[in-house]
């Protein structure tokens, strides 16, 4: 099978717009992207993972990352209650945003490409000292968002590329 | 004015609820999936209004309303639902099991207002 193709531009347009989208409206909170990093050049260190899979012309997953803390404000932000409240709502809060970021993602590939993807329902980890490993040939992307002082990531991790 | 939200994630539910308040509406009922919507429907009383999610375990958003619409005693209750299916053909499938209108995730509180008052206005 001949390796991966490099992820387009066009994607990581639309998937950072669909982040903005997503947490103006759902967390009702601005994020600033930074410059995106292709490859295996960072990994951030986050205790909360959101996890969406897509597959189609273009299959791969949409991976968000935060820190606990950025965790408990998004999900605090998005039901309306302090961050102290926080207390189990916050597996279903992660796991509706990186749904949400997934899905608007895939609409707006949809409208840019004519590309139709299904998506898997949302996984969630949560913890520390974990690192997740592909053993299959693939291509990523990892973009980095602030929200206030809070550092968020969002990456894009693409398994197989149309035309394969 | 009774509202019904079905939706498997708390969050979503939430959400809606508290759209739902600012627009002044207090009584809502929560279930979490299709089949839950059903047994609320039962045992709960008649709603005026039923927002619904697509994706959902044990029954559908679109099975729950195709159930809905089968039923002679509440069959005509507007239904709204809410999901990330964006594509024209699963506009077009929600329409045909009975879906009055459709909010697409993200959404903003004024579009939810707006699909709320023209659900209600029906």
């Amino acid at each position: 099978m001949p390796p991966i193709a490099a992820i387009e531009n066009l994607f990581i347009e639309e998937l950072t717009a669909a982040t903005r989208d997503v947490f103006k409206t759902m967390v009702f909170q601005e994020v600033e992207a930074s410059s995106p990093i292709t490859g295996d050049a960072l990994r951030p260190g986050a205790n909360v993972v959101g996890t969406v899979a897509f597959a189609g012309k273009t299959s791969g997953l949409v991976v968000f990352y935060s820190t606990m803390e950025a965790a408990q404000m998004i999900t605090a932000s998005m039901l309306g209650i302090e961050p102290a409240s926080v207390n189990g709502e916050l597996h279903d809060a992660i796991g509706e945003l990186t749904n949400m970021i997934a899905g608007s993602f895939r609409t707006r590939m949809a409208h840019a490409k004519g590309e139709t993807w299904a998506i898997s329902v949302p996984t969630v980890t949560v913890g520390s000292d974990f690192y997740t490993k592909y053993v299959s040939d693939v291509q990523r992307v990892l973009c980095p968002f602030r929200m206030n002082t809070a550092e968020l990531f969002v990456e894009l991790i693409v398994t197989r590329s149309a035309g394969q | 004015m009774r509202f019904l939200i079905v939706d498997d994630s708390s969050t979503m539910r939430r959400i809606i609820i508290n759209t739902l308040n600012k627009l002044g509406h207090q009584d809502v009922a929560e279930a979490g999936n299709g089949r839950e919507g059903l047994d609320r429907l039962s045992s709960g009383g008649p709603v005026d209004v039923i927002i619904t999610d697509w994706n959902m375990p044990e029954m559908s958003g679109i099975d729950f309303i195709r159930t809905v619409r089968s039923m002679p005693d509440i069959k005509d209750t507007p239904v709204l639902m809410v999901t990330t299916n964006a594509a024209k053909d699963d506009i077009v499938e929600a329409l045909k099991a009975g879906v009055n209108s459709y909010v697409v995730k993200p959404f903003t509180p004024d579009t939810m207002k707006e699909k709320i008052e023209a659900v209600l206005a029906r």
